[in-house]
């Protein structure tokens, strides 16, 4: 199946509503990171908030994670300046545009990436597909978040 | 004893498609940074430059998959665009556009269908 669309993880909704996790995803809030990912994994949004996780489920590392030591590490790059925003009956998380640390990335075969909560048990919050195989060689790598947000809800 | 103001470093970039230049005074404390700019030669994306002195191309790579109910990025044409590469001599550099993860209260027809078809919600009557 491998990657196919960009979702938000169901269950997170449900631990926020059932107060079973305390994500805080307001600006000073929990600290969240974006990993990278290949194409051999399935994401699904429809998991157990256990097999939503950083190292869980689909989102076991090894194989998988597509990362540069030193430029976009293993686990991921740290979001900044998150911020949740509601107007009328759009809810939007958005962030800083995300880009490798440094000038020398070298970065194959990625597909998508996993965004997850770094302070609430590595908590998957979505997972934004690239549409197609992206790449780097010994350069910048940048993720460019749509002015829609990295997850929206609209509740029209 | 005197101590020395230091002037932010300033860099110079330029677009090789459009040929615009700009100029930025290290906003990010000396972090690796890339500047950016609405493209007219590449569809107004949100295009990254090139600092002064080095040689490269811009390339729009168009979404390869199914758009579906993804909220993509699109060029003036309205097609949708995954990412724009930089090729330079010795390297290459991506900018991806992420499309949004989202979720929607519209129902879509089949699923309205099946619960119509299902009946009422449950409880006592």
């Amino acid at each position: 199946m491998a990657w196919s669309a960009s979702k938000i993880f169901a269950t997170l909704i449900e631990d926020a509503l059932e107060n079973t996790a305390a994500y805080n995803l307001k600006t000073g809030g929990d600290s969240f990171k974006v990993s990278l990912w290949d194409n051999d994994i399935t994401p699904d949004n429809t998991v157990s908030t256990a097999n939503r996780a950083y190292a869980a489920g689909q989102w076991v590392s090894a194989g998988n994670e597509v990362y540069d030591a030193a430029e976009w590490p293993v686990t991921g790059q740290a979001l900044d300046s998150v911020d949740l925003t509601v107007a009328a009956a759009v809810i939007k998380w958005a962030a800083a545009n995300e880009v490798s640390t440094g000038t020398s990335a070298t970065l194959a075969n990625v597909y998508g990436c996993m965004v997850y909560d770094d302070t609430v048990g590595d908590s998957g919050v979505c997972y934004n597909y690239f549409g197609g195989v992206q790449s780097v060689t010994d350069g910048t790598f940048t993720v460019v978040w749509n002015s829609a947000g990295i997850f929206t809800l609209t509740l029209t | 004893m005197a101590v020395p103001i230091l002037a932010p470093a300033h860099r110079e970039w330029y677009c090789p498609s459009c040929h615009k230049t700009d100029v930025t005074t290290d906003p990010h404390g000396g972090k690796p940074h890339t500047r950016f700019h609405t493209c007219p030669k590449l569809g107004f994306l949100t295009t990254p430059m090139l600092p002064v002195g080095v040689k490269g191309k811009l390339v729009a790579h168009e979404r390869e998959d199914y758009v579906g109910n993804e909220i993509v990025r699109v060029d003036a044409n309205n097609r949708p665009v995954a990412s724009i590469v930089t090729t330079r001599d010795n390297g290459q550099d991506c900018t991806v556009f992420a499309p949004t993860a989202n979720g929607r209260s519209d129902v879509p027809p089949a699923r309205r269908n099946a619960i119509a078809r299902a009946g009422s919600a449950t409880g006592s009557g």
